[in-house]
């Protein structure tokens, strides 16, 4: 089993090596730094925090331009892009991109305020529309809009919010003023809810006409142009004008930078790996010449580390076995088969302390589990090709992606022994077509049986295959107890449950009620099942005695007997595994229904077409609702039923210095 | 005329059971799916309102609340074929129709009740993950627990139905 061992390092150096030797463990990424809280007198840390900030802001200005550059110069990526990984690159080349790093900056400075200046001029442009569309109901007048009268005339410019033609306002304004003669009124336009006029009257009648009109509901426009409205509209339209051709000039000088996309993405990735460094200065021990490192690495790389750094760098390193109270960060290491499933694992927690790696036991069952439940042959080979041509074709794919695609490519296998197994492919396809378009009968016969006409007997076999997983989780934990020699409470806690549940169950199934139930015959002889409910009572008597044993007196006896009620959280775990059977047929019992769905139509071209459109729609949409429900269950049976026997978690995850870059990867150079 | 034509025949009435039956377990899982699967999803929605990247995710926990209306169809489908209206001849006693019929509740029944409260659950781990993406694992989970009863009613249903056939009633 293999969680990583881990030493501890002491690394002291000269701190005019300083540099050198955290960029190279940087690239090795081999160490993680754990910084003791205080170190002698003569030791003190630099406060790099106002430096962090810098790199930060640059990394953030530097995406910021990303984002605007693909936004109008979008780089050419495939649909596969994700499977690509990082582009690695020499470490020739990353310091030369080092030199050039302030340069970058600068373009990217200018790049974000283009793209801020896009969006000030597409403000601007939409707020001239605006106005433009405000200025259309007066469109026919031709003064301007603030023309207030001449020496003897007084002129009103206004709308009222109703409709109405010239001959109405005039009018209402006779019947207003009917001493006023010299009133002429000109309607510009007219619309339901507001009529644009032009009102004009002699200066002397000034006011009395104001408060007429205001008295019909006259009101001033809120923008009164100063020219002529048409006039106006043709200004607003060359600004308009003037603000695109600004945004196509700075569009044009973005893309201009199209270029220049890997050097900007790197550079944030510099910006990046400087500021974690600084981030480890910051947590180092200094005196004035010499400094202090320390922290895990893996036991393994140990040696050639000390080896490099000493040869290299001229520093003094220490290996350390860890204290028996440390807690150690968790790395795990696994072969090709059972490092697959590692990321199932981290989804639930690391190992902790006291725990070995799951993952070869647990990859066996994952992988079987999985296969009964989707448990479709074709199924699983259209996954096994697609993982395994993605597998093949992208080598540089990133390292978790690798893994669950290696996971998935052997839950396909898995799936497809077992669609073989039961007799599945595209649940029955292959008769259903042979029936309706060749007119022939094919029966596929299973290899095994078909699971639709004896649900009972792949029910009895997910119990089956259940007591193995929660017997294995068991005996895992039997062997973590032995490992720390504790080995009376590996009786007490796996033991006595194991004769417990063992005898129960042998008990159970030759008990001729179950034997009805299940119309097995099994001949269990009777000397059997009497030592089965022999050991079931020992290890009851064992669990009532032991499993309160932290406590005294009645506590022990009653906390011994809450131990034994626990007998029932087995028997549901056992039940729980009945979801093989079901998400199994529910498969194979979908796929049927679209296969009779295709053949709707009968025989024939058009029969044809039909059943092909359905099986492809139909198939792929069957194949994605149980490949997510396959994913989820299994998780679930490893997760609560088989981890909850043996495994709780809490380790840390192993997280090293290393260049943490998120476009491009380093290469140590040969 | 023949008196015994006009005794009514409740034997007639078996098919019109059983097939209740069959159509109560796909409407009953697909309400529950789908009201499940709604509020899911606008959760989700909400998440990727966000945080684009967790798409995937959050789509896995949308979906949970899905199986249901699929147990359903599946419950629905079998007994359909059962009875004979999927191929085959539907000769049905009253009591046989009855038996279907009960025979498809624990789905119907189980099935949108627990679609709607895995929803529920779904929808927490869903913002479980929109706040620490890194613990999808364990939010997954928690919906899955709800769903292992729509399972177990899935399995009486289904054992139920497959061996009406064979009794003799």
């Amino acid at each position: 089993m293999a969680v990583v061992e881990m030493k501890r390092v002491h690394i002291y150096a000269l701190k005019s090596n300083r540099k050198k030797i955290l960029e190279m463990l940087q690239r090795r990424g081999a160490v993680e730094v754990d910084s003791p809280k205080a170190a002698g007198e003569l030791f003190s840390k630099t406060d790099t925090a106002s430096a962090r900030q810098t790199f930060e802001k640059n990394v953030q200005l530097i995406a910021n331009a990303v984002s605007v550059l693909d936004a109008y110069a979008p780089p050419q990526k495939g649909m596969l892009a994700m499977l690509e990984g990082r582009t690695a690159i020499s470490k020739k080349q990353y310091e030369q991109t080092a030199q050039a790093a302030p340069e970058v900056v600068k373009k990217a400075s200018r790049l974000a305020a283009l793209g801020k200046k896009i969006g000030d001029e597409e403000a601007e442009v939409l707020r001239l529309e605006a106005q433009i569309e405000a200025l259309q109901p007066w469109l026919g007048l031709d003064i301007s809009m603030r023309t207030k009268g001449t020496g003897s005339t007084a002129v009103y410019i206004g709308s009222f919010p109703e409709e109405m033609t010239a001959g109405d306002l005039k009018q209402r304004l006779a019947q207003a003023l009917p001493q006023v003669s010299a009133i002429e009124a000109e309607v510009v336009s007219s619309q339901p809810q507001q009529a644009c006029v032009f009102v004009v009257c002699h200066a002397k009648h000034a006011t009395e006409v104001e408060g007429a009109l205001r008295g019909m509901g006259f009101t001033y426009p809120a923008a009164p142009s100063k020219k002529a409205p048409a006039e106006r509209v043709e200004d607003l339209k060359g600004r308009i004008q003037a603000a695109k051709g600004e945004v196509r000039k700075a569009q044009d000088e973005i893309r201009s930078f199209a270029a220049d996309r890997e050097s900007l993405l790197f550079t944030a990735d510099y910006f990046t790996m400087r500021r974690d460094k600084y981030q480890v200065l910051g947590d180092l021990w200094q005196s004035p010449h010499v400094f202090y490192l320390t922290g895990f690495v893996p036991a393994k790389i140990a040696p050639r580390l000390q080896k490099q750094l000493e040869d290299e760098y001229s520093a003094f390193v220490e290996l350390e076995e860890p204290g028996e109270g440390e807690e150690l960060p968790v790395r795990l290491e696994n072969g090709f088969f059972a490092s697959a499933v590692e990321s199932v694992i981290e989804g639930y927690s690391l190992p902790g302390k006291w725990e070995v790696d799951p993952s070869k036991v647990m990859c066996v069952f994952y992988y079987v589990l999985f296969g009964m439940m989707l448990s479709d042959a074709a199924y699983g080979f259209l996954i096994s090709l697609v993982c395994g041509i993605v597998l093949l074709k992208f080598k540089n794919i990133e390292d978790g992606l690798r893994k669950s695609m290696r996971m998935f490519f052997f839950c396909g296998l898995s799936t497809m022994f077992w669609g073989v197994m039961f007799g599945s492919y595209f649940g029955d396809a292959i008769p259903v077509i042979a029936r309706t378009f060749f007119g022939k009968e094919i029966t596929l016969a299973p290899l095994w049986f078909e699971p639709l006409k004896e649900p009972m007997r792949l029910m009895l076999f997910s119990f089956l295959l259940g007591i193995i997983h929660l017997f294995a989780g068991l005996a895992m934990q039997l062997y973590q107890l032995c490992r720390r020699k504790k080995y009376a409470d590996a009786l007490y806690d796996v033991g006595f449950w194991y004769m417990l549940v063992g005898g129960l169950i042998i008990a159970l199934v030759g008990s001729s009620m179950f034997q009805d139930m299940m119309s097995l015959s099994l001949n269990i002889p009777p000397v059997i099942s009497t030592v089965a409910i022999v050991l079931a009572g020992i290890g009851a008597v064992g669990i009532v005695c032991t499993s309160g044993r932290e406590s005294r007196g009645v506590k022990r006896f009653l906390k011994g007997l809450y131990g034994l009620y626990n007998v029932s959280g087995w028997l549901s775990d056992i039940l729980s595994y009945s979801r093989l059977l079901a998400l199994g047929l529910a498969t194979g019992v979908i796929a049927q229904v679209f296969n009779m769905l295709g053949t709707m139509a009968g025989g024939g071209v058009v029969g044809a077409i039909l059943f092909i459109l359905v099986f492809i729609v139909g198939h792929v949409l069957n194949l994605l609702i149980n490949l997510l429900g396959a994913y989820v269950h299994t998780n679930r049976l490893q997760y609560v039923e088989f981890f909850g026997k043996f495994y709780e978690g809490g380790g840390q995850k192993f997280e090293p210095f290393a260049a943490k870059t998120k476009y491009f990867k380093i290469t140590e150079e040969k | 005329m023949d008196i015994s034509s006009l005794v009514f025949d409740w034997d007639q009435l078996g098919i019109v059971f059983a097939l209740a039956g069959a159509v109560l377990a796909a409407l009953m899982g697909g309400i529950g799916s789908a009201v499940g699967v709604g509020m899911t999803g606008q959760a989700a929605a909400g998440v990727v309102t966000e945080d684009p990247s967790q798409f995937g995710k959050v789509l896995i926990l949308q979906l949970l609340p899905g199986t249901q209306g699929i147990y359903g169809l599946l419950i629905g489908f079998v007994t359909l074929t059962q009875i004979g209206i999927l191929g085959g001849s539907a000769d049905l006693s009253l009591a046989k129709g009855l038996l279907y019929l009960a025979a498809c509740l624990p789905m119907a029944i189980v099935g949108m009740v627990s679609a709607k409260w895995q929803a529920r659950a779904s929808v927490s781990s869903i913002s479980l993950v929109a706040k620490r993406p890194d613990q999808f694992g364990k939010a997954m989970i928690f919906p899955a627990m709800v769903e292992t009863y729509a399972v177990l009613a899935l399995l009486i249903s289904i054992l139920s139905i497959t061996s009406i056939g064979g009794l003799s009633v």
